[in-house]
């Protein structure tokens, strides 16, 4: 049985082996437990119960102490990209916005103030380049994962 | 005789305070703003009054509001928690005024103690060291850049910016050259002004390489004030504690004898009542400087009680009603640590994180302690302090109580919301926490480039193999796939049919 992952912007596709009771992939042997728990052979050999849950379309998985949050792609589904655009990293508040858009900036300057839990936080630029557009002004609320501004690389 | 306490808080800590006062036989009465309802806290307590506001200045830092509950529900006094309004000088007044008893020191102790400047001076006046700095007194804001600078160049880099009014990291920077200075100087005085209303800023020498070490102490109103022995919270990020521990692992018998002499100076200093913590800084050669006075209960309090085996929290409600203190000598026994579960992403610069509870598995076991104010299926909202839980072990030996810690936090599970756990898991890895040579610096010098979690391959591709097995498996449709299940509200919120009193 086929499955698609989307792991930090990466896809993963993971293949499970039918074994007896359970599943099989890259040396690791899975199978069920009792609720909400799995009983884990990893490929180094070791043991481990793991607990699963989902929530929306993302797998929560505690093993050996990690907690992995792992999104599963449904069939058809591409990888989301953002494009050059900077999202906000909570939901809070914008403060300042220090650009307009046609302002060139380099990297790591300061583009937007953003306050959330009564802490500042600012969104640098990651590269050298041009501001495109400014999609939230200073007041404004934001949720997580909004595009606050767009930035074209300086090539 | 006091026989009924309102708790003016929320969270984690309400939930202490109210246990204490059923344990003390007295009891209780909770507030909670609309969107706290249904929370762990209001059900501890016996009767809750719902506040009416949308944000935390109207709900939790409202007093009038606050002490008209108190009044309506026949209250006799008010603990407040740590945080909201429990540093608040004029709330203890206005709760005294309003003929209640409240659970903290003066008022005018805490005006002494909270305004950071203030303090600075009547320690020095006391006798009891300082750390190298200037105050700059001027309300206006260009003025007071200008001082500021001034003052900057006199102190020297590294320096440390402090809001007067601060606490929790929050209007605080730590600039290292001058260049850096103005930025640093205009982003914690607006994050002093947001927070705290007050933007005033003083500047102190940066100690690199020092300890966070504070003293814990307890005054009645019979004339006796003790202190606890010390705790250590070196470990910090972002200016917030997240490892505490008691005994320091470096403190000497004749070094905690010098600094609870300083610390009892300092509370006698604003004859002081109650609860409080003297921190300082611990310099590597062995000087000690107050940082400042916490004039409340602390959030790292359980490591005091487990090796003191005083109940901080019962003491607070016996010396507000006049009694003397129950604890006799100091006598510290085995070994404490806590740390702090965060809702937040330390890959990713500690931001905090909000999402549901799915599951909330605590660990369990000898010598485990945890002080939550959530439980599963709740829901972690933008609303409120990131805060999860603290965990807390006790084990003869501070080795001991580090392989408990290791064990425990590999048995907490949370699913739904990015934890801290792991890197908490990591930080009892460190050499310097192994050692005891931490320092407030320690996680900065350990993940110069931030922190991200050691995972072998065989980890990472059982952990995928078993969330594709889950999915197989069809585990999505026998458990719960969105928490917030016990967030229920509205008429049909079986919270409204209970025995609650509204004003």
């Amino acid at each position: 049985m086929q499955h698609r992952f989307n792991v930090n912007a990466d896809e993963v596709e993971v293949t499970l082996n039918k074994t007896d009771g359970g599943w099989d992939w890259e040396g690791a042997t899975i199978n069920q437990h009792t609720r909400g728990r799995l009983h884990v052979r990893m490929a180094d050999g070791r043991t481990a119960l793991a607990h699963a849950a989902k929530v929306g379309d993302v797998w929560w998985v505690h093993l050996d102490g990690h907690t992995f949050a792992l999104e599963r792609m449904e069939p058809g589904a591409s990888s989301q990209q953002h494009g050059g655009g900077l999202v906000a990293p909570m939901p809070g508040k914008v403060l300042e916005t220090l650009v307009e858009p046609g302002d060139e900036v380099q990297a790591g300057q300061a583009l937007m103030v953003l306050e959330a839990m009564k802490m500042e936080h600012r969104i640098v630029a990651a590269h050298d380049g041009t501001v495109t557009a400014v999609h939230h002004q200073a007041g404004e609320q934001v949720p997580q994962g909004a595009v606050l501004l767009e930035l074209e690389e300086t090539n | 005789m006091m026989k009924k306490i309102l708790v003016a808080n929320r969270g984690e800590i309400a939930c202490r305070v109210l246990r204490a006062c059923r344990e003390a036989g007295l009891s209780t009465v909770a507030v909670c703003a609309p969107n706290d309802q249904g929370t762990l806290f209001t059900e501890l307590a016996d009767e809750v009054v719902l506040l009416e506001g949308d944000t935390i200045a109207t709900t939790y830092l409202d007093q009038a509001q606050i002490i008209n509950a108190a009044r309506s529900t026949g209250t006799d006094g008010i603990h407040p928690g740590f945080g909201f309004l429990s540093e608040r000088a004029d709330f203890a007044q206005a709760v005294m005024d309003a003929g209640l008893v409240w659970i903290g020191p003066s008022p005018h102790a805490i005006e002494q103690m909270g305004d950071k400047m203030t303090a600075r001076k009547t320690m020095k006046a006391a006798g009891v060291p300082v750390i190298p700095g200037e105050e700059v007194e001027t309300e206006d804001e260009a003025e007071a850049l200008i001082a500021l600078k001034e003052a900057a160049e006199r102190v020297g880099y590294p320096l440390l910016l402090k809001a007067s009014s601060g606490g929790g990291g929050k209007g605080m920077r730590a600039v290292t050259s001058p260049d850096a200075f103005e930025e640093a100087a205009v982003a914690a005085r607006r994050e002093a002004v947001a927070a705290f209303g007050d933007g005033r800023i003083y500047v102190e020498r940066l100690l690199s390489g020092s300890k966070h070490i504070e003293i814990q102490v307890l005054a009645d109103r019979t004339g006796t004030t003790v202190h606890l022995g010390e705790r250590e919270c070196s470990v910090q990020r972002r200016h917030q504690k997240v490892f505490e521990e008691a005994p320091g692992p470096t403190m000497n018998a004749e070094l905690r004898e010098a600094m609870g002499a300083a610390a009892v100076a300092a509370a006698k200093a604003v004859d002081y009542e109650g609860a409080g913590t003297v921190e300082f800084l611990l310099a590597p050669s062995g000087e000690f400087f107050f940082l400042e006075m916490n004039t409340r209960i602390q959030v790292e309090h359980p490591v005091t009680e487990l090796v003191t085996g005083v109940d901080i929290v019962r003491e607070q409600l016996r010396i507000a009603d006049g009694q003397p203190m129950s604890c006799g000598d100091l006598h510290l026994r085995g070994h404490a640590i806590e740390v702090r579960l965060y809702a937040e992403d330390p890959a990713n610069g500690f931001l905090p994180a909000i999402g549901p509870l799915t599951v909330f598995r605590p660990p369990e076991g000898p010598g485990v302690r945890l002080d939550t104010g959530v439980r599963e299926g709740d829901e972690v909202t933008p609303n409120y302090d990131p805060m999860l839980a603290k965990l807390i072990v006790w084990a003869p030996s501070r080795n001991e109580a580090l392989e408990r810690m290791r064990r425990a936090l590999d048995e907490f599970v949370v699913l739904g919301t990015t934890t801290n756990v792991r890197f908490l898991r990591e930080l009892c890895d460190n050499e310097d926490v192994v050692n005891g040579a931490t320092t407030t610096t320690t996680i900065e010098d350990t993940w110069p480039n931030g922190w991200s979690p050691m995972r072998s391959e065989a980890l990472v591709n059982a952990a995928m193999a078993s969330a594709a097995a889950a999915e197989s498996f069809g585990m999505h449709r026998s458990t719960s796939s969105s928490g917030g299940a016990a967030q229920a509200e509205g008429p049909a919120s079986p919270f409204a049919t209970l025995s609650r009193r509204y004003p």
